[in-house]
């Protein structure tokens, strides 16, 4: 079925008039975001405001052959994922859908729409006591169920098991307009009579013998769209303690992270550079500049947490099981460093950023280039990216460096952030330039472009054809009219 | 009993393979985890002792037949009873090892032998031993020890060569040794010499069970006739036939038997034996099969149908074999550093020599044994030592053929070294 | 009997004869299969061969050979229950017990890449020394890691600590039925292994969900596994004994405790309580009627027939088995001091069996899973199980408690064994998580095949009771061919199943019968079938307990 190019759909008969743009305008910033990926102009956008609404839609366009591309958060976007690659595509914006449908306290589980944002739902959870683990401060438009569909990681390695979490269950409309809910949500029963028996739509996979909400996730809105998910959230600590450990090199801080890891007692625990440091804390660039220079090159931040029981004593004992370890790989905790108190960051890692969002604050643009390694290599990416920033002559006191430890330890996400002025046609191409040949080496060395947006998914893919060859099988399935953000991915950009 | 009145045995395999494994509690390793030769040496799952047991019920139901590749099957198999005990870990209600010997003694009965223990059985009918030697030979190895010969004159204890060890010259000096020892401490000890007879316990194993019970007569006779208290042996093998076989089939010698080991060691604790030359080795010490969870004695009387009923203490778990008393030998002498592998005791890996492989499939009964010496060699000993001529003789094959360092000793000739000096330390 | 010429091609692509096999009686070894056997049958169809491959290579020409040849295949591991063999005939069993290797331990980034036929016990005994661990289901250690990983369900005593099997592969190595070989996450497209998931969307979804594919979709031959730390000394000293009479010695942090309720909801109010502590290596149900299965199962009938002394223990029927294992001294004495708050809070009492004799042993038995094995074999000779779907653990609190009902009855009508129909195992898993299982197990002989169709009308009411009150997805689900019953009410999966089936098997090489056919089979079989799974459904949908 060829993308449609001539017919105009109804949508308004769906969504009512209010929920449809046609605005040439208003569309066209759609066709770009802030990263170097440019996209088409899309036809409409179209705002649901049901999930009948948006299986109403997917089954129209399925039928006529037009493209869709979901987004669920709004404000500044830079990865590509969310642009049409085809022209006369439809934005479908479930920004609109925005409630928390259900708190089950007991379960620790919510289930939200696409549009609750991190700072919603956060402020919602501390109410009856709980939290939802949070990525490293996201921008206050971040949608929850945008940013752990596309596996991003969060600052509480503790709580993250498996690569989905923390999502359990979705529902979610299939490229054919097909309603589907995975795991335990997919009954047997209403989710009504579920809840009756005490279910809670937590556990996230099947049903049976195949897991869509794994093949959703990461899928770049390519196989369908998810109209809610339930989240899996934890208990609100009664008491918090911060900590930072600095060194000079990332090396120095390797082994310290992974007994960490290993005796699980941190809450949050990830490794910042001084540069993705400071840009967080300070509020502008000549104050992240003095702070750039006074901090050591590497913090490493983790906090202890007590919970209803003896709050206390849990982190007094914490506290004295990692001085041990510490003192074992030659290092020390602090309570704050260069002037900043670890209870400062803490305060902000379980919030989204304030605005203006951390990584644009200080120079207007950033470019991430992230991937998936072991923290033991580490080190070697870093060297390896320097040496790129030497290469295209861009400066490494620009880049943050934000290593999360994810899987309880057993792999991390590694980014790097390009910060650079977007006014500066100049550093814009170093930028560019640094983005690709950088991006190209840390494939060259190794790195799991696990998220392939934008050129990153040639880079990935390229590499397994075994991978795309049943990608495409997956897809054939679940998006057969190829109608589901077509050009992502390893799918082209045609039926 | 037939392989038929064993069928609720076979139908209660639920095919879980602990019959290839270690006891698991007892697993230390990826490497010394399975505890099956056969299964571990020609891999379908028929092999094991469930698989077996699968297959008699598959012959049983009349789902297939025997042949001579099924026979093959069964008696590339040690009877090493490691599947047992494993099993009865926590089956109550499977007698495996019974089974195996009624699916030998199927396979004879309907004619599936191997030439072999055909060899073996004709051996026992002409000259009365498993080793194709001549009947009057069979005491020479005593030459000039002057040990009371129960034709003539009575004894207080009856020692009983076996088969092996009147015969395999390699391991004179053991039998001797022991022999000797023994006297030593003042025991009346007789042998039968030239009249010993095989104590038939191959021949049952091989599936011939009928002419177990002629040499079994002639044994119990032969006891009698010493006027023993007491029956000696050093072969592990005959052992588990006088302790288990023979009571099993009915069969009561009427005396008290014990193997070497466990005699040299009562009398080491009576102070009538004390090692005091030092050998300074390290050692580590293998179970026979035969003397450890075979040799257990048979604890019998069990008649009811339902095995779910039995007692547990009518279980032939293998745990009261004879395990400790050759340690406790090993400990008693001066130097000997006893170092433990991980299969030992009941859940020991087998030598490879028993249930007829060693004359009908020399090939898988070096392999096993050279599996034991990779074990045996893995604990830093420089002697594996053992208390079974079969083991013995297949461990020395082994090193031959594997170029091993390891040197292969009985508990006899340490413990011979230590009360008299002498040259066994390992060069 | 294959043809002569398909039978030579598997000898020369495995490298010898001595590698495949056709001989009835051998073939009859694989086809012995009564565990967890729902036909109550004890022969399940021979396969017409059998092969041992040692190599991914081997694996993939067997297959090829397979598919060329209108033959199927069907791979286990360990083989243990009749799900692993052939669901019919025209099947070859690929036995892959030579593929039995740990490639890499990676200590530092906790994970383990395994060939098939590496158990539990291998596993976690290389695991301890450095102190690690990993996940055992509650089959026991005797069963393959990569199998339950990749093909089973996945519940083990240890979840609180090591998840679920399903939740715990990193990148795998596939053989498909095409003889292809797609690559999982990391391995895909570099020489590691410490991702499954990605690029993209993470194909993990269409290897297995709650419960694996049984071999329906190719052949597993490498997988990395999670593994987890364990904590003190990295080793368990051992003396005699095998089993129940171990001596064992844990290291001094970790400790076993019972905690007894005075209710179901309490019982599930201290689970709750655990888990958001975040305390604790193993949580588990303490099962009474089980626990004289595992130590005296000839006494049990004698003593539970006694009023009195039944009435005692049923009164610690709430029980849950529960074990400690720290780091540190500190953090032993922290975990403990909040699980006596906890059990101060929830009206109920703990017994420190740390200080008992045979302590050493238990702990060391429920580290390494087994007694389920022995909870379930010992006293009848085989088991079944039911229930055991996976979620809140309120929910299966309710489910145990209908299902205990249900069984009684069982019970009473000499169906299974006396075990007070206590719900007998499960637990809670992934610390926080606040799901988990309860499964319901009816022990019994199977020589008593008179009461086969007791056992099978159990069965069938757990199912319609999971329905009828929407309990879950689970052990109750899992009959061959019950996606005909449980699809249609839960938004058609078993079409997108047997799309992904139709798509990466167009020849149905792999043998689905504990899948599901292709996509043009299920249609036509809907179809035909209709009326029967409309009335079963309908049935369960309206059971009345």
């Amino acid at each position: 079925m060829s993308m449609s190019t001539t017919k105009s759909i109804a949508w308004e008969k769906i969504v009512g008039a209010s929920g449809v743009v046609t605005d040439k305008k208003i569309l066209s910033g759609f066709s770009s975001d802030a990263g170097f990926t440019k996209g088409e102009q899309p036809r409409s956008l179209v705002r649901p405001r049901k999930p009948e609404e948006v299986q109403e839609i997917v089954r129209l366009a399925y039928q006529k052959g037009v493209a869709l591309v979901p987004r669920s958060s709004t404000g500044p976007r830079f990865r590509g994922d969310s642009m049409p690659d085809v022209p006369e595509s439809v934005i479908v914006d479930l920004s609109g859908m925005d409630e928390i449908l259900r708190m089950d306290v007991r379960n620790k589980v919510a289930m939200i729409q696409p549009g609750v944002t991190f700072g919603v739902l956060q402020e919602a959870c501390a109410k009856v006591g709980l939290r939802v683990p949070v990525p490293l401060l996201p921008r206050s438009t971040k949608s929850v169920m945008g940013s752990y569909l596309e596996r991003e990681p969060h600052t509480i390695p503790k709580y993250h098991w498996d690569m989905s979490d923390p999502i359990c269950c979705l529902e979610m409309v299939f490229g054919t307009g097909d309603l589907f809910r995975t795991g335990s949500a997919a009954g047997p029963g209403t989710l009504e009579q579920q809840w009756a028996a005490g279910q809670a739509q937590k556990t996230p996979m099947g049903p049976s013998q195949t897991d869509f909400m794994k093949i959703m996730q990461g899928s770049q809105g390519t196989m369908g769209i998810a109209t809610w998910a339930t989240i899996k959230l934890e208990v609100l600590p009664k008491a918090q303690k911060g900590f930072f450990v600095t060194a000079a090199h990332l090396e120095d801080l390797v082994d310290f992270t992974y007994s960490l890891q290993r005796a699980k007692l941190p809450d949050e625990c990830l490794i910042l550079n001084h540069v993705a440091f400071a840009s967080i804390i300070a509020a502008n660039v000549q104050e992240r500049d003095k702070l750039v220079k006074a901090l050591p090159e590497w913090i490493l931040f983790y906090a202890v947490a007590g919970y209803d029981h003896f709050p206390l004593e849990r982190i007094e004992y914490c506290t004295q099981d990692i001085a041990e370890i510490a003192k074992a790989c030659h290092l020390q905790s602090v309570e704050q460093t260069a002037g900043i108190s670890a209870r400062k960051l803490l305060g902000l890692l379980s919030k989204p950023s304030e605005e203006p969002y951390w990584k644009i604050r200080h120079q207007g643009g950033c470019q991430d280039i992230f991937f998936l390694n072991t923290l033991d290599r580490a080190p070697s990416f870093v060297a390896a990216f320097k040496a790129e920033c030497k290469q295209q002559t861009f400066p490494a006191g620009d880049c943050g460096v934000y290593i999360q430890p994810i899987q309880q330890g057993r792999n991390v996400h590694i980014e790097f952030d390009l910060m650079y002025n977007p006014q500066d046609a100049l550093v814009v191409q170093r930028v560019k330039n640094l983005y690709q040949s950088a991006s190209s080496s840390m494939s060259t060395l190794g790195g799991f472009f696990s998220r392939p947006y934008g050129l990153w998914s040639d880079l990935a893919y390229r590499k397994c054809p075994d991978t795309v060859q049943a990608l495409n099988k997956v897809k054939n399935i679940l998006d057969p009219g190829r109608i589901m953000n077509p050009g992502k991915l390893c799918f082209g950009k045609g039926a | 009993m037939t392989l038929q009145e064993l069928k609720p045995d076979m139908e209660g395999c639920a095919r879980c393979s602990h019959c290839k494994w270690v006891p698991h509690l007892q697993i230390k390793s990826w490497r010394y985890a399975k505890v099956c030769p056969s299964v571990d040496r020609y891999h379908f799952h028929s092999y094991s002792g469930g698989g077996k047991m699968n297959m008699g019920n598959s012959y049983l139901d009349g789902r297939s037949e025997l042949n001579d590749t099924v026979a093959q099957v069964i008696y590339r198999c040690q009877l090493c009873g490691a599947c047992q005990v494993s099993c009865q870990c926590y089956r109550d209600d499977i007698d495996l090892a019974d089974v195996l010997l009624a699916i030998r003694s199927t396979c004879v009965e309907q004619g599936f032998v191997l030439p072999e223990h055909l060899e073996m059985i004709e051996s026992m009918k002409r000259e009365d031993n498993t080793m194709y030697m001549l009947k009057a030979d069979r005491g020479r190895w005593s030459d000039g020890l002057d040990l009371i010969d129960i034709n003539r004159e009575k004894a207080d204890v009856l020692f009983h060569a076996g088969c092996r060890y009147s015969y395999d010259e390699d391991l004179r000096d053991i039998v001797r040794s022991a022999a000797t020892l023994m006297k030593s401490s003042g025991v009346r000890l007789g042998i039968a010499g030239k009249d010993e007879a095989c104590c038939g316990g191959r021949a049952y194993e091989i599936g011939y069970q009928g002419e177990m019970k002629n040499y079994a007569e002639d044994m119990a006779s032969r006891v009698k006739a010493s006027g023993a208290h007491t029956l000696v042996t050093p072969c592990s093998d005959c052992y588990y036939t006088f302790k288990y076989l023979y009571p099993k089939n009915g069969l009561d010698l009427g005396v008290k038997v014990l193997h070497t080991t466990e005699y040299t060691d009562q009398l080491i604790k009576q102070g009538r034996l004390r090692p005091q030359v030092e050998i300074p080795l390290k050692v580590t010490y293998h179970d026979p099969c035969h003397l450890g969870r075979r040799g257990e004695i048979y604890k019998g009387g069990w008649e009811g149908d339902n095995k779910l009923a039995r007692p547990s203490r009518l279980k032939q778990t293998g745990k009261l074999g004879i395990f400790d008393a050759p340690r406790d030998i090993l400990k008693s002498i001066p130097g000997i550093e006893l170092t433990e592998m991980e299969r030992i005791r009941e859940f020991s890996w087998c030598c490879g020599a028993g249930g007829g492989v060693l004359e009908a499939e020399p090939e898988f009964a070096i392999w096993t044994a050279k599996e034991r010496l990779e074990e045996a060699a893995a604990t830093g000993a420089s002697v594996l030592v053992t208390a079974c001529p079969w083991c013995e003789r297949v461990f020395k094959d082994a090193v031959k053929e594997s170029g091993s360092l390891l040197k292969i000793l009985d508990v006899m000739e340490l413990l011979s070294q230590s009360l008299n000096g002498g040259s066994h330390a390992a060069g | 009997m294959l043809p002569a010429k398909v039978y030579k091609e598997l000898e020369d692509a495995l490298g010898g004869a001595e590698y495949v096999t056709q001989e009835p009686a051998l073939l009859d070894s694989y086809a012995w299969q009564p565990a967890l056997n729902i036909t109550h049958e004890a022969w399940i169809p021979r396969p017409e061969a059998v092969v041992v491959p040692r190599t991914t290579e081997e694996v993939q020409a067997i297959v090829r050979i397979c598919s060329r040849n209108g033959l199927k295949v069907k791979a286990f591991s360990m083989g243990w229950a009749a799900w692993g063999g052939p669901g019919g005939p025209g099947v070859v069993q690929i036995d892959l017990r030579r593929m039995n290797r740990i490639i890499e331990i990676d200590e530092k980034n906790m994970y383990a890449v395994v060939e098939p036929y590496v158990c539990g016990s291998q596993l976690q005994s290389e695991l301890i020394k450095r102190g690690l661990n990993c996940h055992i289901i509650g089959a026991g250690p005797n069963c393959a890691q990569l199998a339950s990983v990749t093909s089973g369900w996945g519940y083990g005593w240890t979840g609180l600590m090591t998840g679920f099997s399903g939740r715990n592969p990193l990148g795998v190595e596939w053989v498909l039925p095409d003889g292809e070989v797609l690559r999982l996450g990391a391995p895909g497209s570099t020489e590691r292994w410490f991702t499954g998931d990605g690029p993209g969307p993470s194909l993990r979804g269409i290897m297995r969900g709650w419960g694996g594919a049984q071999s329906g979709l190719g052949v597993f031959t490498k997988v990395a596994i999670k593994v987890y730390p364990w904590p003190g000394e990295p080793e368990v000293k051992r003396g005699k004994g095998t089993l129940l009479d171990l001596q064992a010695q844990v290291p001094p942090t970790h400790k076993v405790f019972f905690l007894f309720s005075p209710s179901y909801e309490k019982f599930a109010d201290v689970a709750y309580k655990i888990g958001n502590a975040e305390i604790g290596y193993v949580h588990c149900k303490g099962a009474v009627g089980a626990t004289f299965g595992i130590f005296a199962p000839r006494a049990s009938e004698k003593i539970l027939s006694n009023p009195a002394l039944r009435a005692m223990i049923k009164a610690a029927q709430h029980c849950t088995l529960f074990m400690l294992a720290c780091h540190t001294e500190r953090e032993l004495a922290f975990q403990e001091k909040v699980l006596r708050q906890i059990m101060d809070e929830t009206d109920g009492f703990l017994m420190d069996a740390s200080h008992l004799p045979f302590h050493g042993m238990f702990a060391w038995g429920t580290h390494r899973s087994i007694f389920p094995a022995v909870a379930a074999f010992r006293p009848g000779g085989d088991f079944l199980t039911s229930m055991g779907s996976n979620e809140t653990y309120d929910c299966q609190v309710y489910a145990a408690k209908l299902s205990e009902s249900m069984k009684r009855e069982y019970i009473d009508d000499g169906t299974f064994i006396e075990d007070m129909a206590d719900c007998t195992w499960g637990g809670i898993y992934e610390g926080t998580s606040n799901w988990g299982h309860l499964e319901q197990i009816g022990i019994f002989n199977r020589r008593e095949s008179h009461k086969a169709e007791g056992r099978y009308a159990f069965l069938d009411d757990t199912m319609k009771l999971t329905i009828a009150k929407s309990l879950g997805f689970g052990l109750s689900s899992l009959g061959a061919g019950y996606w005909k019953l449980y699809g249609p009410i839960m938004f058609n999966y078993h079409h997108w199943q047997s799309k992904i089936k139709q798509a990466f098997d167009p020849q149905n090489t792999a043998d689905a019968t504990f899948y599901i056919p292709p996509y043009d089979e299920v249609l036509k079989t809907e179809a035909e079938e209709k009326g029967k799974w409309d009335k079963m459904r309908s049935d369960a949908m309206t059971f009345r307990i």
